[in-house]
């Protein structure tokens, strides 16, 4: 080891306690950090990443002229035959949907209601509540009768598995449709505006209902990638031109992009100020530390030590008690993000989603364990301890040697 | 040609709040090597401001300091330290060993800042050690010595890199007198066997009896050699 680097480690051990609190305090600082970004990054990964939980698209496809308006004739046709053809990434999931509104009404009442027409072999990989069903199954693919309702839809109709409940939309051609439907299932969803609002039929009843043969108004396309968003939307677009709208999970749901961007300023924020907290505490020990040394600093100068290599031997003791704080509130950090990356982060007494803007956020957060967190608050407690070392140094290195050697 | 040269040399001490008030007052001073010389004077008639002057560790208000012929007051700070490490070994009252480094870590702490491999200044400090009386200690804390011992190894921190000049600032004070007089014997044999210049500020007789010169100051103004 180097002489500075010696002498430093040296130092710091003579008096332990203050090397302990000082390791302590910038230890749990650097913990806190790196368990807070993980949390925010299982919170808006998972929300980017697993779109399914309210089954939305990272990147979705319509007719021109249906969003907005909600103007049902307004559809896509032979979905079915291009769909085939465009070169999504590997592990694409994709499915396309017939949408109306309507009226579910059953001996108890009715509620208003988002019919959506699918393919129900598709569908359960969209959206997580159709893998969520508490009752029954899913109908088979010549039940064209066959319909799934939310928990809190059941509850409202009093409908079970087997229940007949009425479907009243309003069809493309602005008459009223309306046919009777058998409970095949009953599903469960985080979010219970879906598990009220959403009602699943197959594709081919809901064409009939709506009079819309073979068409359908949103194609949705799950990433395993969210990244590749920008890159399949602008595809699509090229390759199916200006009658198609196509937009991605940014476009569609912008308060997902919103707070990735706040959450970093939160992050960045949250940092600056633990580490301000601490470094002022480490910076008063440190000067204290450093200015009751002064005649043996002073020594060092008498011998011939430049004023560089003092700078040096003080920063190298703020360096070891940067390195240790380091080691000790990275492995806790990372521990604390390992461990709730396996069993998830209760946010919240409430209910098991938070809804914003659209978007639905498990409150459930699996942190997520991320190096480039860890190692940029590393590189933070680092660039702390060098700041919290140099002003203690140039109080030494501005005095005359007998100066430093006067002062006991 | 002298080791040390002293021309003219005031020192004047200004303090916030305090009139300025002149510690040396145009002292001048020729040291030539090999010379193992004191300097005497009641306490405040300025010893340790000029040992501090020669041995660059402060500043003069006007004269001018040469070692080796190198006038200090044109040297930079670094250059300053420079030439200490090479040219200048210190002995002080109070020891000053760095608690932390073992006793031969501490002698050997110049030869490091020379950039003598590990070896070589092993060697060389267990060879002055031996010399010293010190061979037992090498591994020692400072702490776990006694007054004698520790001035022995700052004795070895001056001398095991052969400086020009050892500048020591009433080195047996903290000592009793025969422990004193056993270190005052030493340097004068390391002073007669190896050349090496020795200027030694004191109160003691004892101490003053050994010196080939005595220069006596007075109220910061050299009195008579
Ligand atoms: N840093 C300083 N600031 C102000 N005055 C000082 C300073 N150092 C020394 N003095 C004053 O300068 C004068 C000379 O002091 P110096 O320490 O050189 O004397 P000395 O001969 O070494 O005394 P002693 O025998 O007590 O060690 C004294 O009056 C002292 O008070
Ligand atoms: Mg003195």
């Amino acid at each position: 080891m180097s002489g500075a680097l010696l002498l430093g480690w040296r130092n710091i051990w003579r008096n332990r306690r203050r090397t302990f609190i000082s390791m302590s305090a910038i230890g749990v600082g650097l913990l806190l950090v790196i368990f807070y970004s993980g949390l925010v990054g299982g919170l808006l990964g998972e929300a980017k990443s697993q779109l399914d939980d309210g089954g939305m698209g990272h990147v979705e496809v319509f007719a021109r002229g249906f969003r907005g308006k909600h103007d049902v004739a307004a559809v896509m046709r032979d979905v079915a035959a291009w769909r085939a053809g465009l070169a999504l990434p590997a592990r694409s999931e994709v499915g396309a949907r017939v949408l109306a509104r309507g009226l579910a009404t059953s001996a108890r009442g009715n509620e208003a209601v988002q019919v959506f027409g699918v393919d129900w072999a598709d569908e359960a990989t969209l959206s997580a509540h159709l893998r969520q069903l508490r009752l029954g199954a899913l109908p088979g693919s010549d039940d064209v009768h066959g319909v799934l309702v939310g928990e809190q839809l059941a509850e409202r109709l009093g409908l079970k598995v087997g229940s007949k409940v009425r479907l009243m939309v309003q069809r493309a051609d602005a008459e009223m449709g309306a046919d009777l439907f058998r409970v095949r299932g009953v599903f469960h969803s985080i979010a219970p505006t879906i598990g009220q609002r959403q009602v699943y039929v197959s594709s081919a009843a809901a064409q009939e209902l709506l009079g819309v043969p073979g068409a359908a108004h949103q194609l949705v396309i799950q990433l395993e990638d969210p990244a590749q968003a920008d890159a399949v939307a602008a595809s699509l677009k090229a390759r199916l031109g200006d009658d198609y709208e196509v937009l991605t999970w940014a476009e569609l749901l912008p308060v997902l992009k919103r707070m990735d961007a706040m959450m970093n300023g939160v992050i960045f924020g949250l940092a600056t100020f633990v580490y301000l907290l601490v470094g002022l505490g480490v910076l008063n020990t440190m000067l204290m530390s450093v200015l009751e040394r002064t005649r043996e600093f002073g020594v060092l100068m008498a011998l011939g030590t430049r004023p560089s290599r003092v700078m040096q031997v003080v920063l190298a003791e703020s360096f070891w008690i940067a390195t240790l704080s380091v080691v000790l509130g990275a492995s806790l950090g990372a521990l604390l993000s390992w461990q709730f990356s396996k069993t998830g982060f209760q946010l919240g007494t409430g209910g098991e989603s938070m809804q914003l803007e659209g978007a639905t956020l498990s409150t459930l957060v699996k942190t997520r364990f991320n190096p480039t967190d860890v190692f940029r608050a590393a590189g933070f407690v680092y660039a702390m301890a060098l700041i919290v070392g140099l002003y203690p140094a140039s109080r030494i290195t501005r005095l005359q040697p007998a100066e430093a050697l006067r002062r006991s | 040609m002298a080791v040390v040269e002293v021309e003219n040399v005031t020192r004047v001490y200004e303090e916030k709040g305090q009139a300025p008030s002149p510690a040396l007052r145009g002292v001048s001073l020729l040291v030539e090597k090999g010379e193992f010389m004191a300097l005497a004077g009641p306490s405040g008639s300025g010893k340790t401001t000029l040992l501090n002057l020669i041995g660059g560790l402060d500043a003069v208000t006007s004269g001018e300091v040469r070692i080796d012929g190198r006038a200090l007051g044109k040297l930079s700070r670094p250059d300053l330290a420079d030439l200490r490490r090479d040219r200048i070994g210190f002995v002080f009252q109070a020891y000053n060993l760095v608690p932390v480094l073992t006793a031969a870590e501490n002698a050997a702490y110049v030869l490091e800042l020379k950039g003598v491999p590990a070896g070589e200044r092993r060697a060389k400090v267990k060879a002055v050690f031996e010399r010293l009386g010190l061979g037992a200690f090498l591994d020692t804390r400072p702490m776990k010595m006694s007054g004698g011992q520790q001035q022995r190894v700052a004795v070895a921190r001056a001398i095991v890199s052969e400086p020009a000049v050892v500048l020591a600032d009433e080195p047996t004070a903290n000592l009793d007198q025969a422990t004193g007089a056993a270190l005052m014997d030493l340097m004068r044999e390391l002073n007669r066997e190896r050349g090496i210049t020795f200027i030694f500020s004191t109160h003691d007789p004892m101490v003053l009896s050994r010196a080939d010169r005595v220069v006596r100051l007075v109220d910061g103004l050299v009195v008579a050699t």
